[in-house]
């Protein structure tokens, strides 16, 4: 599944585009399954794509038109889906957009993710298979997409500026 | 011509309606839309900051696409500044969710009566009420918004306090720090009450030609990855130049008294890293990401570039980075430009050294170099207009007519807006630039890199003289600053960065034709889109003999006209302007600067 690791990230976007460029041929954040979380009054980026939590709230479609793959990742059935948007509101970290009446949640590529493929600073990795992750912490917070990414990414951050407030820099 | 109309968002502030249009024929996006339609609709004489001035804010035809850093937006007006025409780019995420949202420009005429932002959500346009933002600076402005309208990566263009009251170089910013920073674009949105734009886009960019589209990126990333200062722009951003700049003897410091700085290793890039910085900072789809988050005792936030850094630093004989650091957020938090504030209070200085003023000429502030009082009060006082901040809100050219003849000797404008970190004697490229370029005292119309690579081959290949790549040349620089202007506009059309298109060297006419008509599937050649720039750089002249510029306005401050650099490397150079311009003028064909002479191949101006 796909790690950000935010010691890394510049926020560039890069891994949006290449995304949306692959699931649809076109540049459109709107389209993309991994979100780049900018809180730029701390300083904190940090690319936001399911991370195969362990407890998979997404799952409990009621239609059933999601299911786990081979690799880890969330497959979506349209032909089950009726838009009723309830692994939005279910994934805590605002990893499962919504456009065109289609959930977008991130599916590994089938295999060679172009978001990992184009990082300039190899913020990100993809673990397959990885079920280690609890995201329960994060469970009872309602909100956007957005405001759900931005919630854990500071969460994310707060070791990282601990670290800066003791004094260490970029090169350290 | 067989380049694309945008889609022009006209909002009238004063009726509040909001109508939809298309932007200029004959321009290519960005700055090409906005000159053009400033000269087709600004009156003559317009006061910049009365309700008949028009602000258009422009993304281009590249914008938001999978091409490297198409991430800027132009804002233009008359300039409360110069009087002249004024337009500045910022970089950062604004322009492309303008784009994704389905307007490429937005054109504001009138004023409101009471403040208001514009929210666009796609294809939803509302003028709605600011009274709660009235007052906040930048960062307070963007982070409110993104709370009122519960979307964090919402996307906000803002002034600060400097642009509601009116500061001749407030800035317009987004993502906190990045500014359209220069000729006072912040003032003229504050005389509006227009306090932020706020943008959100889901529609997307898709090539009409995927396949000769993905390989001018690919080209272009190419050109960006194989270039030398790929890997130090990559470490230090555009901070780097000040080591550059000091080997080369055009240091100012000390108000350009002195090029050489004795603290330099105490204020430059790695000092600056070593101490300051804590990780790098990217604007959109940038491989480079050249720009660095800063941590310090005093503040936080993404900067500074070179400007700020050298500004406060070395400009002001101020050897605490630390120090710089945090004037550089707070003057971003202010909205202030960084340039025209250093230098305000860099020739403060100045004129305190020679005896013209005293400190209690400015509210008792010590105002010795260096001054750690001046740099933390000035700014605040400026852009709130307090005490002697409302006379130096105006900007040197004008504040320097109430301290005198001799206070008028020491400003470093051009046309009234203030000179970058750099002494033009030295570099006479740049010098010519920032004597002829439409916007005033500005080095980054576009970039003479090509006279500080020794590389003559390259000067040949691209304007026909190879002395123009040795920076103390005469010759050739008429045809270089010609060339390098028309690729500024070029980059400032696509709104591509240029610390990457001119800086690298990355993008030139072919390759911008190549990535236009692959993403929108008609065939527009590099010839067609050089023949754009010529007829915008005629209109923006145009525009700006209109204003009452003479020939005489194409000149350096007269500190650096006759008298040699004082010291340094570059020690006893001086610079013959009026040679280089006249060479400048030849290149333009324009007859003592003000007529084009017959046989041009642009008669159509306007």
């Amino acid at each position: 599944m796909i790690e950000c690791n935010i010691r890394l990230c510049v926020g560039c976007r890069m891994c949006e585009v290449a995304c949306s460029v692959f699931h649809s041929a076109s540049v459109s954040p709107a389209l993309s399954r991994i979100r780049v979380s900018k809180l730029e009054e701390i300083g904190l980026d940090m690319a936001v794509a399911c991370v195969g939590c362990s407890e998979q709230p997404c799952l409990e479609c009621p239609k059933e038109a999601l299911l786990a793959g081979a690799r880890g990742e969330i497959l979506l059935d349209a032909r089950l889906c009726d838009a009723c948007r309830v692994c939005e509101d279910a994934c805590p970290i605002g990893a499962v957009g919504f456009c065109d009446d289609r959930p977008l949640i991130c599916d590994l590529c089938g295999g060679e993710p172009m978001c990992v493929a184009v990082c300039p600073t190899r913020a990100l990795s993809c673990r397959e298979g990885a079920r280690d992750i609890s995201l329960r912490a994060f469970q009872n917070f309602v909100g956007s997409p957005g405001e759900k990414r931005a919630r854990y990414v500071r969460a994310q951050g707060e070791p990282l500026r601990a670290s800066w407030q003791e004094g260490a820099r970029v090169d350290s | 011509m067989n380049l694309c109309r945008g889609n022009s968002l006209r909002v009238d502030l004063t009726n509040r309606r909001i109508n939809r249009a298309l932007a200029p024929e004959k321009g290519i996006g960005g700055r090409t839309w906005n000159s053009l339609t400033l000269f087709e609709e600004l009156r003559p004489g317009t006061n910049p900051l009365g309700p008949d001035n028009i602000l258009c804010l422009s993304a281009g035809p590249l914008t938001g696409s999978e091409l490297i850093a198409t991430c800027r937006f132009i804002a233009s007006a008359r300039s409360p500044l110069t009087g002249f025409l004024g337009d500045s780019g910022a970089r950062g995420f604004f322009a492309p969710e303008l784009r994704w949202a389905g307007h490429d420009q937005i054109v504001f005429t009138g004023a409101s009566d009471s403040w208001v932002y514009l929210w666009i959500d796609d294809g939803r346009v509302e003028i709605r009420d600011a009274s709660h933002l009235a007052g906040m600076d930048i960062t307070e402005t963007t982070l409110r918004l993104r709370a009122d309208l519960r979307d964090p990566d919402l996307q906000v263009a803002a002034i600060g306090p400097a642009g509601e009251n009116l500061v001749r170089y407030a800035i317009i910013s987004c993502n906190l720090a990045r500014a359209a920073g220069r000729t006072g674009m912040g003032a003229v949105m504050g005389s509006k009450k227009l306090k932020a734009v706020a943008v959100r886009g889901s529609r997307p960019v898709r090539p009409a030609d995927p396949e000769r589209f993905r390989k001018a990126c690919a080209q272009f990333k190419a050109a960006i990855e194989g270039h030398r200062e790929f890997e130090p722009r990559r470490r230090y951003g555009t901070t780097r130049i000040m080591d550059s700049l000091a080997n080369l003897g055009v240091l100012p410091a000390y108000h350009y008294r002195s090029a050489v700085f004795e603290d330099l290793h105490k204020v430059n890039a790695e000092a600056l890293r070593r101490d300051h910085v804590v990780k790098s900072k990217s604007c959109y789809n940038c491989n480079v990401f050249c720009s660095r988050y800063n941590y310090t005792s005093y503040s936080e936030g993404e900067g500074p570039e070179y400007e700020a850094q050298a500004a406060f630093t070395v400009k002001c004989g101020n050897p605490d980075l630390e120090l710089a650091v945090g004037v550089s957020n707070a003057v971003n938090r202010l909205g202030l430009d960084c340039i025209s504030t250093g230098e305000v209070i860099a020739w403060l200085m100045e004129c305190r050294h020679e005896g013209l003023i005293t400190d209690a000429d400015v509210d008792g502030i010590d105002l010795s170099w260096g001054s750690r009082e001046a740099l933390l009060r000035l700014p605040g006082l400026i852009a709130r207009r307090e005490g002697i901040g409302d006379l130096l809100a105006e900007g040197t050219r004008r504040a320097a007519g109430t301290f005198g003849g001799a206070a008028r000797q020491l400003t470093a404008e051009v046309k009234g807006l203030e000179l970058f970190s750099a002494d033009p004697r030295g570099i006479k490229g740049y010098g010519l630039m920032n004597a002829v370029n439409s916007r005033g005292g500005d080095h980054y119309r576009g970039e003479p890199m090509i006279e500080l690579t020794g590389d003559e081959d390259l000067a040949f290949r691209r304007v026909g003289y190879r002395e123009a790549a040795h920076r103390l040349e005469d010759k050739g620089k008429g045809a270089l600053v010609r060339y390098a202007e028309l690729l500024g506009l070029l980059s400032d059309s696509m709104t591509v960065c240029k610390n990457i298109s001119c800086c690298m060297d990355a993008m030139d006419f072919d390759l911008a034709a190549v990535a236009y008509s692959g993403l929108w599937g008609r065939e527009v050649t590099a010839e067609e889109l050089m023949q754009a720039c010529e007829h915008v750089s005629q209109v923006e002249r145009q525009f700006n003999l209109r204003e009452g510029l003479r020939p005489e306005d194409d000149t350096l401050p007269a500190r650096f006209i006759g008298i040699p650099i004082p010291d340094g490397p570059a020690q006893g150079t001086v610079i013959d302007i009026g040679k280089l311009v006249e060479d400048y003028y030849r290149e333009k064909g324009w007859n003592g600067g003000v007529e084009r002479e017959s046989g041009g191949n642009d008669s159509d101006a306007g």
